[in-house]
């Protein structure tokens, strides 16, 4: 059992017995990215401007970016040059150790999720967390999302709380 | 004729103390076409086929749950694949709870189908076999599914009844395997799931075959009238009836009953979710209120002056809801009584009297009862009511939204995580747009008011902000046609095969929209206006006629309704999608003549190479859904879901780098040939709309397109992801085989492409592709993923 967990923002989505570390600091997201030999940043359609600010730190990091639904077109006008997937096959390939990527130099050892439509990123997770070991998968959204490995809280009203610790694993990094 | 004789001594001539007992009388089957390899499969007798698919589309599951609670020796936590007390895993654990969930789909149409049988001999006084199977002289395969499943063209409904017994013998044996201590494997239990999705398939053709010979109901004609849709279009002057489900003969008997007494210009009758459809199938007077999102948008508008009720997709607190406006509820159907009396065999005027003194409700399961019972309710309630309006006044709503104290509670109980609280507060401010505009994508769960400290009656306040929407929400769709003739299907068989109509597009299922009813649509209207056989079924067939073009036409009135590129044909209800089923496999018996008797694999393989069709299930929400795509799905039909469709927890998901999963025999070359990956997925969600409709276009492709198919068919993947996603999509070339497959308009810019970002030789003085695509084009590529049939050849009935 986690440490310390959170409601999940769909109250019954309690998966079973192995549940999301909660994260209360941008430190150790920053950290698993530092050590990460391929990290991978996951943006979704449900996302603010601000937010798409902080992603455009995340992609001049290096990181690669792939927007999920209609996130492309948003990414694009900020002049992000993120990949482009449907999650759902995105997190098909993800399972497959043998994936190459979208760089072709192999699948992601680390995987940051922010954006997806809440429930249906729920389900990508608990996909990524019980059938690939090989990825660490952490939330960075706005609300705790269970599957994650780790997760940040519900902070869906309290955005400038969750738009510093987006800064500040990109100070980190 | 089967004689059975038993001990005694048979005297011919004097025939004494000899019982002969006479019983089935089994006729030879009529020879019209040669028996295939598969009549009557088992459940593993296509496990090949299953095994063919699953190989290509990998299972892909996302738990909902990582424990196991079915037996004592648990609970047992499965998290990271582990192995339960019983020795499951949790990827085999997941499969056979989408087994369960597909096994009570299919029951629930098969269920359906049987109750049909028994009230049609009820109501209509005639023994099944006097019934026959007649879709009128332009359906000559009048059961396609039950040809190609049994091996039986059925003649009169009894032979339907063969039919639906062995499904039910079939669901009971899938069934026996889920229990703990049997199947292991997730692909055997996928394979039982896609068994139980073809029952399911062929139990909804047979519900909707029987009703549509028993009752009368359109048999495949086009230009069906128009039938009212909406909230709005409700007399609100008339006694309303309100009846909700999917099994539509007491609902007959209401329209019977108005009919017969001359009643219709002082009651309603309206209906929700499937039963709407088939009584309007029945009788097109009738309206559709609205589907299964807004059930209790329409129970707690007060718009009803009785609920009748029959099976499925009803809800179970359906009397509360009811019983907060005081309103009757008359169940029946035996599956869903909610405890009420029984009183069936009252005389009708006793049950009158009843639901007249207060009472909630009472079960009436003689479909032969409740027309008179629902309708004199009806009146009489009209009587004593005044005029509709909205349940709470101006006072009352402003004093909730100030009650609210913005706790959050209902944002997180709520599937579509509408930011309620804040709609509240700007409706305290005089700003109520924002409770009008979530009205629409409220699916009306309820669950706010659960969890609502203050106790607010959240859908109330909703319907009151959105009153004028709801009595102005006024539409139109097709009354459902029923079957697709013989004669479109030979109108459209080639165009489809080589991909020259790029695609038929069935728009099914229930409404648990991610972001309101006009998704529904922008779908059908995008790919009508396109070329795209489009047909609808059950609650989006509703929903995508609830909204107008600039001419004030819905995509009903502006498209035919043949079964042809660029029409929009509403079939009819859930069970009507086996006529989707039936229209692909129809493809294969009259362009391509094979033989569909008893021929499931070679028919499936013939689809999943050649029919581009694509199912879209954008707000599937129910078990039924599930049973519905996986039986598309073992057809070789893809479907996409909405986001809340990853729920289901399984995806068939291909992975188009992976060589080995794409590999076809060409049956003209002799070789094995490594294709694109067409189509890439059997069963995806997407997150968005816009993220959507390429996809479905994208999932039209087939190996078999011929150039100028194929050069269609990458014309409108491209210009959908460049209009809703603004960007060529990253896999377009996987689709090019050759420069004649390169839309002509854009083929040079496609061509420098090809050239300069994918590393392809183009040698430019001829235009031409030297090097570069997956494989090759060529016209009479004849594909198919079964060796059996490399080896064997493919079945014909052509003469030769």
């Amino acid at each position: 059992m986690p440490k310390t967990i959170e409601q999940p923002f769909d109250a019954a989505n309690i998966p079973g017995p192995k549940m999301a570390m909660l994260l209360e600091k941008g430190k150790p997201v920053a950290m698993a990215l530092k050590k990460a030999k391929h990290p991978l940043l996951i943006v979704g359609p449900d996302i603010t401007p601000a937010m798409i600010e902080r992603v455009k730190k995340f992609a001049e990091k290096g990181i690669t970016v792939v927007a999920t639904g209609n996130a492309i077109g948003k990414l694009a006008n900020s002049g992000i040059n993120a990949k482009y997937a449907v999650l759902h096959e995105l997190t098909q390939f993800l399972l497959d150790p043998n994936w190459k990527g979208f760089d072709g130099k192999g699948n992601y050892d680390v995987v940051l999720i922010m954006g997806t439509i809440y429930y249906h990123g729920s389900q990508m997770l608990a996909a990524i967390k019980n059938f690939a070991p090989h990825i660490r998968a952490i939330s960075i959204d706005r609300y705790y999302h269970p599957n994650a490995a780790m997760s940040f809280g519900n902070l869906w009203r309290k955005e400038e709380d969750y738009l510093a610790l987006l800064d500040e694993i990109v100070a980190d990094l | 004729m089967a004689i059975e004789f038993r001990k005694g001594a048979l005297v011919i001539d004097e025939m004494r103390n000899v019982s002969i007992k006479i019983g089935e009388i089994v006729e030879e089957e009529e020879e019209w076409a040669p028996m295939g390899p598969t009549p009557f499969p088992q459940i593993e007798t296509l496990r090949d086929w299953d095994f063919t698919l699953l190989k290509r589309y990998k299972p892909f599951y996302a738990p909902y749950c990582d424990m196991c609670c079915l037996c004592t020796m648990g609970k047992c936590d499965l998290t990271e694949n582990k192995r339960g007390a019983c020795g499951i895993n949790l990827e085999a654990q997941t499969a056979r709870i989408v087994d369960i969930a597909v096994a009570i789909g299919t029951a629930c149409h098969t269920g359906h189908a049987r109750h049909m049988l028994h009230d049609i001999e009820h109501v209509t006084g005639k023994k099944l076999e006097e019934i026959p199977v007649d879709l009128g002289p332009e359906i000559a395969e009048v059961a396609p599914l039950t040809q190609l499943i049994t091996g039986i063209k059925p003649k009169t409904l009894a032979d339907l009844e063969r039919a639906l017994t062995y499904v039910e013998e079939q669901i009971v044996q899938v069934m026996d395997a889920i229990h703990t201590g049997q199947e292991g494997s997730y692909l055997d239990f996928e394979s039982k799931a896609f068994h139980l999705g073809m029952m399911d398939a062929l139990g909804k053709e047979i519900a909707d075959i029987a009703q549509i010979c028993a009752f009368n109901l359109p048999k495949g004609e086009s230009n069906q009238p128009l039938i009212e849709l909406g909230m709005g279009v409700l007399d609100r002057n008339k006694a309303i009836v309100l009846v909700i489900g999917h099994h539509a003969p007491p609902a007959f008997n209401i329209a019977d009953y108005i009919e017969r007494n001359k009643l219709s210009d002082e009651v309603e009758l309206a209906g929700i979710c499937c039963t709407a459809h088939d009584m309007t199938r029945y009788w097109p007077k009738a309206k559709i209120a609205g589907s299964l999102g807004r059930q209790l948008k329409v129970v707690r508008s007060g718009l009803a002056d009785i609920i009748v009720i029959d099976e499925q997709c009803i809800r179970a607190d359906i009397l509360y809801h009811a019983g907060k406006l005081g309103i009757p509820v008359l169940c029946t159907n035996a599956k869903a009584m909610h405890a009420l009396p029984d009183m069936t065999k009252k005389d009708p005027k006793e049950v009158i009297k009843y639901l007249l003194d207060g009472n909630p409700g009472a079960v009436v399961l003689d479909p032969l009862k409740v027309g008179e019972i629902a309708v004199e309710v009806a009146r009489a309630r009209r009587k004593k009511r005044g005029e509709i309006k909205p349940v709470l006044n101006e006072e009352q709503f402003m004093n909730y939204v100030k009650s609210c104290t913005q706790c959050g509670n209902c944002t997180i109980a709520c599937p579509q995580k509408i930011r309620i609280g804040e709609a509240m507060k700007a409706a305290e401010k005089g700003n109520r747009k924002e409770l009008e505009e979530k009205w629409d994508v409220c699916i009306t769960c309820g669950r706010c008011e659960q969890v609502c400290p203050k106790k607010i009656p959240i859908i109330d306040v909703f319907n009151y902000a959105a009153w004028n929407r709801i009595i102005n929400e006024k539409g139109k769709v097709r009354r459902g046609r029923g079957p697709v003739r013989d004669s479109e299907i030979r109108n459209v068989g080639a165009p489809i095969v080589l991909g020259t109509i790029p695609g038929i597009i069935a728009v099914v299922g229930c409404s648990n929209y991610p972001n309101g009813t006009k998704d529904a649509y922008t779908i059908v209207n995008e790919f009508a206006s396109r070329n795209y056989i489009v047909v609808t079924t059950g609650c989006m067939a509703m929903d995508c006629g609830l909204y107008k073009d600039e001419e004030g036409k819905t995509v009903y009135e502006k498209y035919r309704d043949d079964f042809d590129g660029g029409c929009v044909t509403n079939l009819g209800s859930c069970v009507s999608n086996a006529h989707i089923h039936g229209a692909a496999i129809k493809v294969a018996r009259i362009f391509a003549m094979r033989n569909i008797r008893a021929n499931f694999e070679e028919i499936a393989d013939y689809i999943l190479n050649r029919v581009g069709a694509c199912g879209v299930a954008w707000g599937a929400y129910s078990q039924k859904a599930a049973s519905i795509a996986t039986g598309v799905n073992r057809l070789g039909i893809p479907v996409v879901v909405g986001p809340h469709g990853s729920k289901y927890r399984r995806a068939f998901l291909g992975r188009p780098y992976n060589d080995e999963d794409w590999m076809v025999y060409d049956v003209r070359s002799g070789q094995k040939v490594r294709i694109e990956p067409a189509p890439q997925d059997l069963l995806v969600a997407a997150e968005t709309i816009e993220e959507a409709i390429p996809l479905i276009a994208k999932l039209c492709f087939r190996p078999n397109d011929t150039d100028k198919g194929r050069a269609i068919k990458l014309t409108h993947y491209i210009d959908l992801s460049l209009k809703y996603l603004g960007r060529m999509p990253d896999d377009w070339h996987l689709y090019v085989r050759t420069e004649t497959d390169l839309p002509l308009a854009k083929r040079e810019e496609l061509l420098k492409e090809l050239e300069e970002k994918h590393g392809w030789k183009i040698d430019w003085s001829r235009k031409k592709i030297i090097e570069g695509p997956i494989r090759p084009y060529h016209a009479g590529f004849n594909p198919t993923c079964v060796e059996r049939l490399f080896r064997e050849g493919f079945s014909s009935v052509a003469k030769k």
